[in-house]
């Protein structure tokens, strides 16, 4: 009695709910069931058509739609992460960029006398020495003999060539004896060198402090670029040992570059550019840094409304080997982004009005697995030494100095320092001259891996600029102009200012239309899933249903199918043993879910299912035969196809 | 004759009963229609029933999901863009041609020598406060100088700054003016309304370069707008002097292909290819060749000192029939160089409401266009200085000298509006007004703009200068003497590039068909359905509705004959009885649903109605023999 609830739980379940397998006997019956059926639409032809070349017909057009399908929405699943660009264009009121400047002349010569005093006057001999030109007739002819009773650190460490009957003999520069060029030369101006004119090259050579037979030598086509090249060299390595605060100390102050100031019509001063020391340009002057919270924004495009800046270039106090050209350089960039302004810098000539009208452009990508691009960078194995939001500038220019820091022991001048590295110097790091050349050259080959590694930023702001210039002051302004200038310059210079010493500057918003060019996923998984419903509605007119039926007839239903073939097939096996051994044997006891007993003997069958008698004790003897249609279609199979309604009974 | 026997149909209707049940309209339903889940829930055995109506649920709510999503999406009404680049023959652009300086200095002089002379002593004060020289002869007209007076703030105390007019020796502290400024000395203008002198403003600048230049162009305004039109466009540059050469292309053209128009900036500007009168003209080359090449000459000896300090030629390449703003838009060419202009249309094609707010044609934005008096088409910049002056013209009761004027108003002038400049100032640095005019205007949908390469070279050579200048001067004056110089002769070449636009269109992400296959995809997907299938499902729901109808009508029916059976017990049974009898016999047999399934054939025949009773022939009676059949086989 304690299992009696339970038992007559699962007995009333069995009766409510009985499990019974396929209703079709053989596979052939559940096909042909199914067929006819099934929501798809070119199964029902197969079976309904007649004639065999009909039938083939539909079943070849059965198939290839099926193969469409799979072949379509297999292109829609791979086309799945596409992009879609885009443009928005939105006129309103636009932040202003930081502009940064900086005179093109890194410190001021008179400043950096004492530091670069050696260094000049080797250059001004080697000049003399190569080309024949001297500054004052006083030393034309005196030179030769103290030369070479002192030869200098600088001659010493980076030798200057001549290099004759190339590519095997050079003439040293300083003591004028001949030696053989051993290692490989490198070119830094072409790789294409016209050996005829092998009297013109000059360069000089690296050499491997530690193993002395490894040098590399540097030439160039013109001593104008070798020069420059070789004093930048000595100039880098005595910087790396000037401290900052010295180095800032020696460069522009803000009142020394900046005249007047007058932003969105209004004036300023000083107090809205922030300092920012870069190693190869000194100090530069950031407007509108960001830097104390506000950044200020435009609400009116034109050139009243913009940034004017008159800047004094003080040409007389240039450094003569360093910089050549004169002016200054600015650029327009993002408050978070790095002021890059040796690579992307424009140059503003001196004695002209620049007027520089932008256009602002803000870009977005879509990030993995759209494209490989990085959103803020910290995906990327290279650390950042700027204190900048990420760029692929900043990530090369890190990447750089990390195997700089790695492979030579000392960090380059123009990069920031990474944590416990210090820039590199003869005193200490005798070598690293030839080890940066090295690296650097490994660098642009895309050896070091750093290309690989740095990804685009998925977004970024874009300042087009249009650049034009107006000769300023105009004659008959220049007058007043330079007078009222010098005035603003105020009692420290007395002298009238010259108008090569002048440049003046606009900065300016064409026009507040922000074009934002984003990129949208093409596709969602509403849309693919639309997509995949039309495909299998097109060519079959199938749905989710007709999948869940396939799964169901040619897996579960076929399945048991086949179970239960075999299982009756063995049944029928060992009752025909067990009445060959002992006849008087009972049946065996099927009660699993599969009971094929009890399915083959009470079940009927589809094809018993349809082939109802018609009710006999119907009280309308009128009745005619029910006319639904799968019905009607059975009849006419028997009628007209006796072939097909055979071969499906086998 | 139709509709009486419709209408006696439909009371047989309501006599004999509802055609069928709810459940047997639901079987038929399932069985019947093109969806492809509820013929399976009928179908089979009753787990799979359960699994089947579960299904189809499932399938049905995730249809009206995605659906509601699918709609969402078009009504954001997303756009796509797509970029084409290329060459093709396009419509030259306009190009506007100025000089830097608006007028001859020549012709101004007479009205601005009282101006100048004021200018040049406050400098002398200025540059060398203590060795000015007083005998000024005539007398300075201090009338101009007293309106808008030009100071020095020393600001070395910061509460109490000391305001010293250039021209007065009093000192005068101010008391609850706030200068923010420096810590040095400088020039600056001070700006008061005639209300009293508390109504004061100093207009601080760091510069006296700035604020002697600021201060010039406030008095001059004052003076020119006075000035009538014909008179200032006879004191500006001339096209015959301004344009010494002209060159499209092969066909040569001279300063009168150049429609003329003034420009309160700049003075009189010329404009090449506006497209006003005549066809704009169109350019099928790309290089230098075909393009438009220009002498200019902008003689800057006649130059306004004061007033601009930079000089060169202004020119701006715009659309044509638009309206010029140099001021944004234009660039500089500089004086004794060529200047080369390669050209590349950027255009951007956008669809206007509700894709993108933005307006056709300026029609539909609250901002009268004051510009429309040249006859230019709508832009953004015109309705933002339309909407300044307009305010302008309101609170300042004057318009400005650099905007056109909105009607029944006047230029502003120190003499009509002592305040004006005051008024001016606050209404220009009024963050407030420049948000009201940014909201109220919209970009225009169709956004062209010319992408300029700029390059420069010297022009002429020092080997052809000569004959250069030369022939120039000859062309222009008929004189053998060079009236040129470098510093004033300007060379300019304008041309399209190799490639010479980029179009950004738009096109709708999402249109109706997009929505519709959308939503049928959906829907196929899930469910195999169509519309048809939708429509099916409304037939049901009317049918139902039909059955609730009649069996209430029958339900009242009975109420009333129960009534009367009450008084007469021993009435016939009425057909309705009779067929409820039947149906409750045999459920699956009805008798009325011949009628609804064969349609009116059987009427028609003028079948008795009860005997001969047409066999059923609806599909559910397929479906209940199995069911029948299931638990007998198992109760064995």
């Amino acid at each position: 009695p304690a299992t009696a609830p339970g038992k007559k739980i699962t007995a009333r379940l069995k009766r409510t709910l009985p499990v019974r397998g396929p209703q079709a006997p053989t596979l052939s019956e559940l096909m042909r069931w199914y067929c006819l059926n099934t929501n798809t639409h070119g199964c029902r032809r197969i079976v309904v058509s007649r004639g065999r070349l009909r039938r083939l017909l539909w079943i070849l057009l059965t198939l290839s739609a099926v193969g469409l399908i799979l072949w379509q929405c297999a292109e829609l699943l791979m086309n799945y992460y596409s992009a879609s660009v885009s443009v928005t264009v939105q006129f309103q009121k636009l932040p202003f960029p930081a502009v940064t400047i900086c005179n093109i002349n890194p410190y001021k010569y008179s400043a950096m006398k004492e530091y670069l005093s050696e260094l000049d006057k080797e250059t001004k001999k080697a000049l003399e020495t190569f080309y024949g030109f001297s500054e004052g007739k006083s030393k034309v002819r005196r030179s030769v003999d103290d030369w070479n009773s002192s030869v200098s650190d600088f001659f010493q460490q980076i030798p200057l060539l001549k290099v004759e009957d190339f590519p095997r003999t050079a003439t040293e520069l300083h003591s004028g004896q001949k030696r053989k060029i051993e290692g490989s030369v490198f070119h830094k101006d072409s790789s294409i060198v016209n050996s005829g004119d092998s009297n013109d090259i000059i360069g000089f050579q690296l050499c491997d402090a530690n193993n002395s037979s490894e040098c590399a030598l540097y030439t160039f086509s013109s001593g104008v670029n070798a020069i420059q090249e070789w004093y930048k060299l000595h100039y880098m390595n005595i910087m790396a040992q000037i401290p900052l605060e010295t180095k800032e100390k020696l460069s522009y102050s803000a009142d020394d570059l900046l005249l007047t100031c007058f932003f969105d019509g209004l004036s300023c001063d000083k107090r809205h550019f922030t300092r920012f020391h870069h190693p190869l340009h000194g100090n530069c002057y950031t407007f509108n840094s960001g830097e104390n919270g506000t950044i200020l924004s435009t609400s009116t495009g034109g050139s009243e409304y913009g940034l004017q800046v008159v800047l004094y270039i003080d040409e007389a106090d240039y450094n003569p080997f360093l910089v050549t050209s004169s002016g200054a350089k600015i650029i327009v960039h993002d408050q978070n982004e790095y002021p890059f302004i040796e690579d992307i810098g424009t140059e503003i000539e001196t004695a002209a009005a620049t007027s520089i009208g932008m256009h602002f452009t803000r870009s977005r990508k879509l990030s993995k697995p759209y494209s490989d691009c990085t959103e803020t960078g910290a995906d990327i194995p290279v650390e950042n030494l700027y204190n900048k939001s990420y760029s692929l500038q900043i990530c090369l220019h890190s990447c750089f100095q990390k195997a700089m820091v790695e492979s030579c022991g000392c960090a380059q001048y123009a990069q920031p320092l990474p944590a416990g590295a210090e820039y590199c110097n003869y005193k200490k790091n005798p070598n690293w001259m030839y080890c940066y050349y090295r690296l650097h050259e490994k660098f642009v080959k895309e050896q070091l891996g750093c290309q690989q590694i740095c990804k685009d930023a998925c977004s970024f702001k874009e300042w087009a600029l249009t650049t034009s210039i107006a000769q300023w002051p105009s004659t008959v302004s220049e007058d007043w102009m330079l007078r009222v200038l010098s005035w603003d310059k105020g009692q420290k210079l007395n002298k009238k200012l010259n108008k090569t010493d002048l440049a003046n500057l606009m900065v300016f918003y064409k026009d507040l239309n922000e074009r934002f060019i984003s990129e949208n996923p093409a596709n969602t998984l509403v849309i693919l899933l639309s997509n995949f419903g039309g495909q299998l509605g097109l060519w079959m007119s199938c749905s989710v249903v007709c999948v869940i039926e396939i799964v169901e007839v040619f897996l579960i239903d076929s399945l048991s199918i086949v179970l239960r073939r075999q299982w009756q097939k063995a049944k029928k096996w060992w009752s025909g043993r067990q009445r060959g051994r002992a006849p008087q044997a009972s049946d065996p006891e099927g009660q699993g879910h599969h009971n094929p007993a009890c399915l083959d003997e009470d079940l009927p069958t589809f094809t018993t299912a349809l082939r109802l008698p018609l009710p006999q004790g119907s009280p309308l003897p009128r009745t005619p035969p029910p006319n639904y249609s799968t019905l009607r279609l059975e009849t006419a199979f028997t009628k007209q196809l006796p072939d097909t309604l055979e071969l499906s009974q086998h | 004759m139709n509709l009486k026997k419709y209408l006696v149909r439909a009371l047989h209707r309501l006599q004999k009963g509802p055609g069928y049940t709810y459940k047997e309209l639901l079987v038929w339903y399932c069985d019947n229609t093109n969806t492809h889940g509820p013929k399976r829930i009928i179908k089979e055995g009753p787990k799979k029933k359960l699994i089947w109506f579960f299904l189809t649920l499932l399938f049905a709510s995730l249809v009206f999901w995605q659906w509601g999503i699918l709609i969402n999406t078009y009504l954001s009404y997303n756009v796509t863009s797509s970029l084409s680049i290329g060459f093709k023959t396009m419509k030259f652009p306009a190009v506007t041609i100025c000089n830097a300086n608006p007028f001859k200095y020549s012709e101004v002089k007479p009205l601005l020598r009282e101006l100048d002379r004021l200018i040049e002593a406050a400098l002398e004060r200025i540059l060398q406060p203590g060795n000015s020289s007083e005998d000024v002869f005539p007398p300075l007209n201090l009338e101009l100088w007293n309106q808008i007076p030009l100071v020095l703030i020393d600001e070395h105390d910061k509460d109490n700054p000391i305001i010293l007019d250039i021209f007065e020796t009093n000192q005068t502290a101010m008391g609850n003016e706030t200068a923010m400024g420096n810590e040095t000395a400088m020039g600056n203008e001070s700006l008061c309304s005639q209300q009293g002198s508390g109504n004061c403003t100093y207009r601080n600048f760091t510069s006296a370069a700035q604020a002697v230049t600021e201060w010039y162009i406030l008095q001059s305004t004052s003076i020119l707008s006075k000035v009538p039109l014909h008179e200032r466009i006879r004191m500006g540059y001339q096209a015959e002097d301004m344009i010494l050469a002209c060159l499209y292309g092969a066909e040569p053209c001279n300063y009168k292909n150049f429609t003329q128009i003034y420009h309160p900036d700049h003075g009189n500007c010329y404009i090449f290819n506006w497209g006003m009168d005549e066809e704009a003209l169109n350019s099928s080359n790309p290089g230098a060749e075909f393009g438009l090449k220009l002498i200019l000459d902008i003689s800057q000896q006649d130059y306004i000192p004061y007033l601009s300090s930079a000089a060169g030629a202004r020119l701006m390449l715009h659309q044509q029939k638009s309206f010029p703003f140099l001021k944004d838009q234009g660039i500089y060419a500089m004086a004794g160089t060529e200047t080369s202009i390669g050209v590349l249309v950027d255009e951007l094609e956008r669809m206007g409401y509700p894709y993108s707010d933005c307006t056709m044609n300026g029609s539909d934005v609250p901002v009268k266009n004051l510009y429309s008096q040249y006859n230019t088409s709508y832009s953004i910049q015109a309705c933002l200085r339309s909407c300044f002056q307009n305010h302008m013209a309101e609170i300042c009761g004057c318009g400005h000298y650099m905007f056109p004027l909105p009607e029944g108003v006047t230029y502003c002038n120190n003499e009509d509006n002592p305040g004006w400049a005051y008024c001016y100032s606050s209404l220009r640095s009024s963050i407030k007004q420049r948000q009201i005019c940014i909201d109220s205007c919209k970009e225009t949908c169709n956004d062209t703009q010319y992408k300029m390469t700029i390059s420069m070279a010297d022009w002429p050579s020092e080997a052809s200068e000569d004959w250069i200048f030369h022939i120039l001067s000859y062309e222009r004056d008929m004189s053998t003497n060079v009236t040129l110089d470098r510093n004033g002769i300007i060379k300019l070449n304008i041309y399209f590039q190799e490639y010479n636009y980029r179009t950004i269109s738009e096109s709708a992400a999402t249109t109706i068909v997009w929505l519709l296959s959308s939503l049928g995809g959906q829907f196929g997907f899930w469910m195999g359905g169509s519309v048809l299938c939708l429509i099916e499902f409304g037939e049901i729901i009317i049918d139902s509705l039909w059955i609730t109808i009649i069996n209430i009508i029958s339900w009242c029916k009975g109420l009333q004959q129960r009534r009367a059976r009450a008084r007469f017990p021993d009435a016939p049974p009425t057909v309705s009885e009779l067929v409820e009898a039947h149906t409750n016999l045999e459920a699956h047999t009805n008798l009325g649903f011949q009628h609804e399934a064969a349609g009116a054939v059987p009427e028609a025949e003028g079948l008795p109605p009860e005997p001969g009773t047409p066999p059923p022939n609806y599909d559910s009676l397929r479906v209940q023999p199995l069911d029948s059949l299931g638990p007998d086989s198992d109760t064995e």
